[in-house]
Parts: C-alpha cells; structure tokens; sequence
C-alpha cells in the first residue's frame, strides 16, 4: 500500500499522535494528542524538561519508533503504517539524526562515519569525499579524518556526527540534544555550522533540547511539558 | 556496482575483542582439526586395513574356475582337467594398465607332521620369484630363506614352527590326497621361516614352489587353482576385474575374475561404512561448535546493539544487518580456517609419512581377516578436507543467524533511548 500524501507538503506535520509505553503495570504517556507542523528551511527548537517527551517527539517523526495513535507526515508521506523497510528508505533519503551520545561507530574513521549514509546511498566515492572535506572544513574537522571516534575529543565528536547527519543531503535533521556534552565555545561553534547549513542549504532543524544557547538560536521554539505542547513561538 | 561498507565494518570488529576473536577462531578451529585428523586416522586404518588384506597374502584381484568357490575342490582347476595356458593368461593380465603383479597358484590340503607332532596344514604352491612382486608375506623371512625348486624345499609360518618345534633344517613329512585318488605323502626340510602376524594363516600354511605341490597332489603343470593379481592401488581392482574379465579367454571353462570387494564384502562394507562416519563425525563435531560460537556471538551482538542501532537509525535495513553479522562470523571463519589448515596439514603430511607407533597403547589387531598394526597413521582424503573446510565456513554463518536476526530486529529508539 502506497502511503497517503501530506497535501500541505511540509517537512514535517503530526496530527493528535499520541505514544504510550507500558512499563510493567504503569502506562506512560510520553506524547500525547501533538499536532505540530514543521515547514521546510525551519530552524525549530524543542524545548521541555527532562521527560516532557521531546526525544520520544523526534524519534516519533524519524520513524525510529510508531505512535499508538495519530499520524505522522515526512517530506509529505505517511510514516504510520510504513514498513521496517519502508522507514529505513525514508531516513536514509530524507532524514538525518545527530544524537546526544553521538553514536559514532568505533571501527570508522572519521572520513568512513561522515560517508557512511552516502554509501547506503550508492553515492559515488569522490562526490562522497568532495562533500565531507567541505563540511569537515566548515566545521574545523581537516586533518582528523583519519582518526577514529575513540581518539576525537567530545566536541570533534558532535561536529562529525553533524557532518554525518548532514553530508547526504537530507531535507530534515533530527537533533536529539546535540549540545548536551559540549562546552559553551564548542556549542556556540557548532551552532554557527548548523546555522550556516540551515541558511546555506536550506535544511530543516529541529532540535530537542534544554539548552537556553540553543533555545536562543532558534526561529521557533516550541515547548512541550508531561507529553503535550504548551507553547509555540515563532520570532522574527 | 554499489559500494557495501559491511566486509569493511565486519572485518575491523574482529579486531576489537581479539581475545574474544581468538576463542571463537579457535572453537572453529580445533573442531576442524578433530574433523580432519579423525578422519585422516580412520581412512589410515581403513587403508591398512585394506592393504594388509589384499597385499600381504591375498592380492587384489583373483581369478579362478567358477566352480572353486567356495569349496576349493582339487579338481577345479582353471580350465578343469584340459588345464589352460597360463602363461598366456600371465601376459594378457600383466598387460593391463592397473595391474602391477600376478601370480599363479595351486593350494591342497593335508597334515603336515614332525615326530609326534601333526597339525591340519593348507598347502599353498607359489611361484617364488612372482610371489614376491605380488604379495608381502615372503619379502622378509623370519629365518632361512624361499624354497628352491625339486629341491623338496618349502617355508612354514612362525606358529607352526612354534606348534611343531621346528626350525630351518628340520624335516616334515606332509600327508594329502593326490589327484588321481592316490595317497600322496613325502618328506619336506624347512628352507625358511615367515610371520604375517595373522595367527591362523601362520599356523596352517605351508608354502612350496608349485611345481613341487603339483606333482605332490598329481596335477599336471598347466594345472593350477588361482592367479592373484596385485593392482597399482586397491580402489582400481573393481575396474581392473571388468576388464580383465572381458579379455581372459578360457575355453574349456568358465572363469571368474573377482576384485577384494567381492571375495571379502565383510571388509568392503566396514571400510565404506567407515567411510560414512566421517560424514557423522564432521557433523556431531561442527555441531558441537556451533553451539559455542552461537553463544558467543549473541553476546558479541548483544554488546553491539546500540551500533546495529545507529545503523538502523541511519537507514541501514535490517537485512543489511543481518549482512553486517553474517560477514562478520564469515571472517572469523575464513581466519580460522587459515590459522587451523595451516597447522593442521603439515602435521597430517607428518603423521603420512612417519606415523608414530601406538604400541605402548595397543599391540597388533586383526579386524576382518586382516593385519592392523599399532600406529598413529593417517590417510588423505581430500573430499573430507573439503567437507571440513566448507563445514567450518557453513558453521560459523549457521552460529550466526539467531544472534544476527536479533541484531536485526533492534527497536532503534528504544535501544537509543538506553531502555
């Protein structure tokens, strides 16, 4: 079955998506009745403390996990009722993660980590290479390309998991607290990449986090407490 | 063609546990080694087996009347009482391709007597200068030496020495039946003394130039009861016997030219019996390491899952993880494989050629009429080897589907999310 298509075509949209985990005899309601949509170009924080259901929002709209109830639009198509293989078509096509653990895999280099989604892609080797060596010396990554994550320090870490999640063009990024371990001159730098990619390439952005550096940056900052929105904001 | 990061991702994870590699390797390894060397010792056995029963006292191939078996009459005699050319019937059997001996025969029965002393004996006439390129039993005599012709010289076995007390010098008289219905008797002097390690046969046989024998029992010289036939290796007697079969032209009577595996089926069945278990053995012992090295990948997976969940996460499908396990258990394979093969078959090469002896284990065994002695000797077989070889392979991909189907099926978010 082919999935239904989002007329309103925007990068993202949730309509009353609602997820609840059953953990022993309680129910959690991580997310609950969210109805968001996220245009195409938009730099958009998620914003709640711990437990507001922000990551369990973003995992939701990445297809890494299935709503109990509503839906869910990416790039105009319904993620709901896609199969394994279906999603993983759709995140490796038009989604890109950066997590907070940055989630490198430890027996990549550096250059293989930032290349890997583009070999899932059949992307040639040197548009592969011609890519990451731009994003690697708009993020000051040149001359650790042959490391692997083990010998990077948590900041090189984050920028290459950017690098990563942006280099195979995708038309949204998933950012699950990509701040969270740096310190403030590491954020504020990796900010300014992610910004320039948003402006320059015309990404879509939407972060979950708690970082008020972050929330700053941000053109819209939506937040969310115990599972729901409560406020959304967009500045000028 | 699409680039796969899999073999890349697959081979380099070898590297992060190595000792956990290394074991894994080994499990793979040593139930190669126990596939390839119990089945190098079992066809060594088999092989000897074989050998000692067709190439000590036998040959590989006999030809006789088809009336002589299995009573062994005196009378029937290749060619019945006409008698055939032998030496004809010599050259067209020497000029077979797959034959490397033959030899004629006649064999009675009758008392062989010292003193007091007598025992039932089997008297075997033998061209002595034939005899020796055919069969084992007389190459090395024990003491004295072969018998001369119409010098009434003839060997015994050790056992009958032992049984009658004589040695080389001594006298015999032998008692039988002739031909011609006469009762034929004469006396004999031990020329020489052999061990085949066969006990019965040491102990009833007597061995004579068969011209002796056959003017003992009154049968003309054209008359004789068997020519045994030694093949280049045991495996070409059947082929060998079909031919020859067509080629040999008895007129007077029909013939019968039967390969070891006919005159001894007993032995023919254990040997390809035998040859089944190593099928078995290669089975139980891969089974055996699958399960360790299944165990050993489930945890190796379990300890990846955040990985197989970035991957997920990233796009990958999870067939593609499946691959990404499976490439994995085939590299430790292929490692293993190399690291065992190349301990393993310079030992086997060693153990071929200078078996050590097993004699402070066992002392010398006769299984189905033939001679097995005590040895750590090996056989090739190179099927086996390849049999191992893809059961390891095959092992190590089979230990790896459960952990593997399980990598696959990760849920991304909540492995993520630390649940």
């Amino acid at each position: 079955m082919s999935p239904i298509t989002d007329e309103n075509n925007a990068a993202v949209r949730t309509a009353g998506v609602w997820k609840i985990f059953h953990q022993e005899a309680e129910e959690v309601r991580a997310v609950q009745d969210v109805s968001l949509t996220v245009e195409r170009g938009e730099f958009t924080a998620l914003a709640g403390p711990s437990g507001s259901g922000k990551t369990t929002l973003l995992n939701l709209i990445g297809g890494l996990t299935r709503p109990t109830r509503g839906q869910v639009w990416v790039a105009g198509r319904e993620v709901s009722e896609m199969s394994n293989r279906e999603l993983a078509q759709l995140r490796l096509e038009q989604v890109g993660f950066v997590f907070q653990a940055y989630n490198l895999l430890p027996v990549l280099t550096a250059l293989e980590n930032a290349e890997f989604p583009m070999l899932l892609q059949g992307v040639a080797a040197a548009e592969r290479r011609a890519r990451v060596q731009e994003l690697f010396a708009r993020t000051g990554m040149e001359g650790l390309e042959d490391r692997r994550p083990g010998k990077l320090s948590g900041g090189q870490q984050q920028r290459l998991a950017v690098v990563r999640a942006v280099a195979s063009r995708p038309a949204l990024v998933l950012a699950d607290e990509p701040t969270a371990n740096l310190d403030s001159h590491s954020s504020e730098a990796l900010l300014d990449v992610m910004a320039e990619l948003n402006w320059d390439l015309g990404v879509t952005f939407v972060f979950a986090t708690h970082d008020a550096r972050v929330m700053e940056r941000s053109r819209r900052l939506v937040r969310m407490v115990d599972g729901h929105i409560d406020s959304d904001e967009t500045r000028a | 063609m699409k680039e796969s990061p899999w073999p890349r991702i697959g081979w380099r994870n070898l590297g992060r546990n190595r000792k956990r590699t290394a074991l894994t390797a080994l499990g793979l390894g040593v139930g190669y080694f126990a596939c390839v060397f119990v089945v190098g010792w079992s066809e060594g056995i088999m092989s000897e087996l074989v050998e000692n029963a067709t190439s000590l006292v036998t040959g590989q191939i006999e030809i006789h009347d088809a009336e002589y078996r299995p009573d062994r009459s005196l009378y029937d005699t290749i060619g019945g009482r006409e008698g055939a050319d032998v030496e004809a019937l010599l050259r067209a059997i020497d000029a077979d391709e797959a034959v490397v001996a033959a030899a004629p025969r006649v064999y009675a029965g009758g008392l062989v007597s010292s003193g007091e002393a007598t025992s039932a004996g089997m008297f075997l006439g033998v061209d002595p200068e034939r005899e020796v390129a055919l069969t084992r039993f007389l190459d090395s005599l024990v003491e004295g030496a072969l018998p001369v012709a119409g010098r009434y010289e003839l060997v015994i076995g050790e056992e009958m020495g032992r049984q009658l007390s004589v040695g080389v010098g001594d006298e015999l008289v032998l008692v039988g039946s002739g031909a011609d219905g006469s009762m034929a008797n004469d006396l004999y002097t031990v020329a020489g003394i052999y061990r085949t390690g066969l006990v019965e046969f040491d102990a009833s046989t007597v061995v004579m130039p068969i011209g002796d024998l056959q003017e003992f029992v009154v049968l003309d010289p054209d008359r004789i009861h068997e020519i045994a036939v030694a093949t280049a290796e045991p495996d070409l007697a059947p082929e060998a016997a079909r031919r020859l079969s067509g080629v040999l032209d008895v007129p007077a009577r029909p013939i019968v030219v039967a390969s070891w595996v006919e005159l001894n089926p007993v032995l023919a069945e254990y040997v390809a019996l035998g040859e089944s278990f190593y099928w078995i053995i290669i089975v139980i012992v891969f089974a055996v390491a699958a399960f360790g090295i299944a165990n050993t990948m489930l945890m190796a997976t379990f300890e990846r899952r955040r990985e197989f969940a970035v991957m997920l996460a990233l796009g990958s499908t999870p067939r593609a993880v499946v691959g990404i396990v499976l490439t994995e258990a085939l590299a430790i394979g292929a490692v293993s494989l190399a690291g065992s093969a190349a301990f393993t078959f310079p030992l086997m090469v060693w153990l071929y050629n200078a078996p050590p002896s097993l004699e402070w284990l066992y002392g010398n065994v006769t299984l189905q009429g033939a001679l097995l002695t005590p040895s750590l000797r090996v056989g090739y077989n190179v099927p086996a080897w390849t049999w191992a070889s893809v059961g390891l392979l095959v092992t190590a991909l089979f230990s790896a589907l459960y952990p593997a189907a399980r990598a696959a099926r990760i849920p991304p978010a909540d492995t993520l999310s630390g649940l």
